[in-house]
């Protein structure tokens, strides 16, 4: 009985998740704002096009100007915005959409999605190549990872110990596995 | 034409060796792993392995990233067959009757006859590698800038119409890798464009970290955003491969087959159109067509023949043109322009015998993906028992690393984050990758194209509409975007049967 309905409660998450994913993918109110980036993206293209230098001091052809395709791909990303815009609007005065109710697993991922981009970004541009040894680097961040993201679990079963043990395991094995494939066996000069 | 089968076997023979055998079947093997993976795609793959091979020598490093290519793909179906969940996008199509048979409890049988249609599959791509790489690249020759403007972006269209489910959004993915590889110094005048006076941006973006960010960064945050860990399916049944089913079956594998490389040789429509245009037909033209999605051997053999098929179809054009069939292609090509070799027309004046190498190489591909599929499944499904929490940090440090080594800079990890981090949202919203990935590999070809063919026409449109390949070309890629407009679609379509009737009542 247990096993049956932690197998509907799996389908009910996943569907719920998928429901959720499918609206992000395909909403016109979503989609009408992200026409708006597109409009305003191609036009600072044009303009920053038209503001390029000609080179006619250098007698080229003006035929080759610089700016020749950054200008027209700028045109052509506002009038693609503008057909997403109209299409959009269209799809929003035909029928209001009506928003889905965010979730228990909605705030969860948003959290999750915080905390990864954190973590990411902290060892990529705070960690790596500011000093700190490759190998320590990769252990701090790896091990920090596993760690946060299997707290919950962790604590719930009354691991919490056992799970930053094997955090710290697999961080140091990481960061002196990496160090020596990536250095010593296949030469690559590391950050 | 000796001298081409001359060549092949010198080819063959060069690799006869236990260095280059160990070389393939580890590329295979850390391919079939990175496949099994859901989320981690070819792409991704190769661009890591360029890192990692940089300082081995040129064939060396190209075996490897072209196993791994060819193992990527073939992994990819047992995450399909296994969990629902394509390894890789080129699987998607066999997740329906993958699964359904797995729910049957005939997992086992699946991944067999995944094994024997994508080495079929496989095998019959090389054989069309071999015949037409080097006809493709003596048509080339004759091609001159208007011709490259219409491939370049026809390219890009198609990519942006193809892959995924909306076109508009393709499109424009297709534009913004065009735009990302304006950034930096152009090839004309080295005039800076887009820099902001910032020196780092002068040379531009690199295509390797931009690839890392865009499939593994982003892959890294949508697999640890997701909070639900997806069950796997037991395997209790045999996994050998099954060849009899092959030849039951031979319509379906031949036909997926020509597809297969059809959709490959295309420039930027790729494997997973390969795969779903094979099914489609698969379902057509199938006496079994109602088991289609319930189990269908039929089905999942189309699936699995056609975007196997597709990986040496990419890499014809890619070889020929220097414009790649697909992104893991593009990665391809890219790896072989780090290692000195300039794909294109003259690749075959300059180095022929580089041609029958890759052929050989994906020979040896196929036969690696054979022996693992033979003697590794069980032990490869090992990983999928990973949790994603532990795997998707190691992933990451390799991202960091691969954006670093090519060029020892730290400004490529900044690029590798920031296009991870717009891909991630992007992904999130419907867009693709794919169109991204073709219009920054063929930015710089678009705009080099485009100017000189100004330059001989003094200005003149005319030579880019009237030349008969870049008439068609054109009349391709502007009549398929005007299908996107409903109007326009209505008429093409009552139009074209319209002409239909008028032939047949004419030959009646």
């Amino acid at each position: 009985v247990t096993t049956t309905s932690t197998n509907t409660d799996l389908e009910a998450a996943e569907a719920q998740a998928d429901a959720a994913a499918l609206e992000r993918r395909t909403s016109p109110r979503s989609d009408l704002r992200q026409a708006l980036g597109w409009i305003a993206l191609g036009i600072v293209t044009a303009i920053g096009a038209l503001r390029m230098d000609r080179l006619e001091q250098q007698d080229i052809n003006p035929y080759t100007a610089p700016g020749l395709l950054p200008g027209l791909l700028g045109g052509v990303i506002v009038f693609f915005g503008l057909l997403m815009f109209y299409r959009s609007w269209r799809r929003l005065s035909g029928s209001p959409q009506v928003l889905r109710a965010r979730t228990a697993v909605d705030r969860t991922e948003a959290r999750r999605i915080g905390t990864v981009l954190a973590l990411c970004i902290g060892f990529a541009a705070g960690l790596v190549g500011h000093g700190l040894p490759f190998w320590l680097a990769t252990a701090v961040f790896v091990s920090g990872t596993i760690a946060i993201l299997q707290f919950t679990e962790r604590t719930a079963r009354n691991q919490r110990l056992r799970g930053f043990a094997f955090a710290l395991a697999v961080g140091l094995g990481t960061g002196v596995a990496t160090t020596f494939v990536f250095q010593e066996l296949f030469l690559v000069h590391l950050p | 034409m000796f001298e081409g089968l001359r060549m092949l076997g010198e080819s063959y023979l060069g690799f006869m060796n236990f260095w280059s055998l160990a070389y393939g079947l580890g590329g295979a093997l850390l391919g079939i792993i990175v496949g099994v993976l859901p989320g981690l795609s070819a792409t991704l793959c190769i661009a890591l392995l360029t890192t990692l091979t940089i300082k081995l020598a040129p064939n060396d490093a190209i075996l490897i990233l072209i196993c791994s290519y060819v193992g990527a793909i073939y992994g990819g179906s047992r995450t399909a067959i296994l969990l629902n969940i394509p390894g890789t996008a080129a699987n998607a199509a066999s997740c329906a009757d993958g699964f359904a048979l797995a729910r049957k409890g005939e997992a086992g049988r699946a991944i067999g006859i995944a094994t024997s249609g994508a080495f079929t599959g496989t095998l019959f791509g090389v054989l069309c590698l071999a015949m037409f790489t080097p006809a493709l690249a003596e048509l080339a020759l004759s091609f001159g800038a208007f011709e490259f403007f219409w491939l370049a972006l026809f390219g890009v269209a198609m990519s942006g119409s193809i892959v995924g489910e909306d076109p508009l959004k393709g499109w424009l993915m297709g534009l913004l890798g065009l735009l990302v590889a304006q950034i930096g110094q152009e090839g004309l005048y080295a005039y800076d464009r887009f820099t902001f006076g910032w020196d780092e941006l002068s040379g531009g973006i690199a295509l390797i970290p931009a690839l890392i960010g865009a499939f593994g960064f982003a892959e890294v945050l949508t697999s640890l955003a997701d909070p639900i860990e997806r069950k796997l399916i037991d395997m209790r049944d045999s996994v050998l491969p099954r060849f009899r089913e092959v030849a039951r079956y031979w319509r379906t594998v031949l036909r997926s087959g020509v597809i297969g490389v059809v959709t490959g040789i295309l420039p930027g429509v790729g494997e997973d159109s390969g795969a779903w245009m094979s099914y489609a037909a698969a379902k057509a033209a199938s006496p079994e067509r109602d088991q289609f999605g319930k189990g269908s051997i039929d089905g999942l053999m189309a699936a699995e023949t056609g975007d196997m098929s597709a990986i040496p179809g990419g890499i014809i054009p890619a070889l020929a043109l220097g414009i790649p069939g697909s992104a893991p292609s593009a990665v391809l090509m890219a790896a072989m322009i780090i290692h000195g070799i300039q794909p294109g027309p003259m690749l075959m004046i300059k180095t022929p015998h580089f041609i029958y190498d890759v052929v050989a190489m994906t020979t040896l591909a196929t036969l690696s993906i054979l022996f693992f599929g033979l003697f590794l499944v069980r032990p490869l499904m090992l990983v999928l028992r990973v949790r994603r929490s532990v795997l998707m940090p190691i992933i990451f440090v390799l991202c960091t690393v691969g954006a670093y080594a090519i060029a020892s800079r730290l400004f490529d990890v900044y690029a590798m984050l920031a296009i991870g981090v717009g891909a991630f949202f992007l992904r999130r919203r419907g867009y693709e990758m794919a169109p991204f990935v073709l219009g920054l590999v063929l930015g710089d070809l678009l705009d080099k194209s485009l100017r000189r063919g100004l330059v001989l026409s003094d200005g003149s449109l005319a030579p880019f509409f009237t030349r008969p390949l870049c008439a068609v070309l054109a009349a391709v890629t502007i009549l398929t975007m005007l299908m996107y407009i409903p109007a326009v679609n209505v008429r093409v379509r009552r139009a074209w049967s319209e002409a239909k009737r008028f032939m047949f009542q004419r030959s009646a």
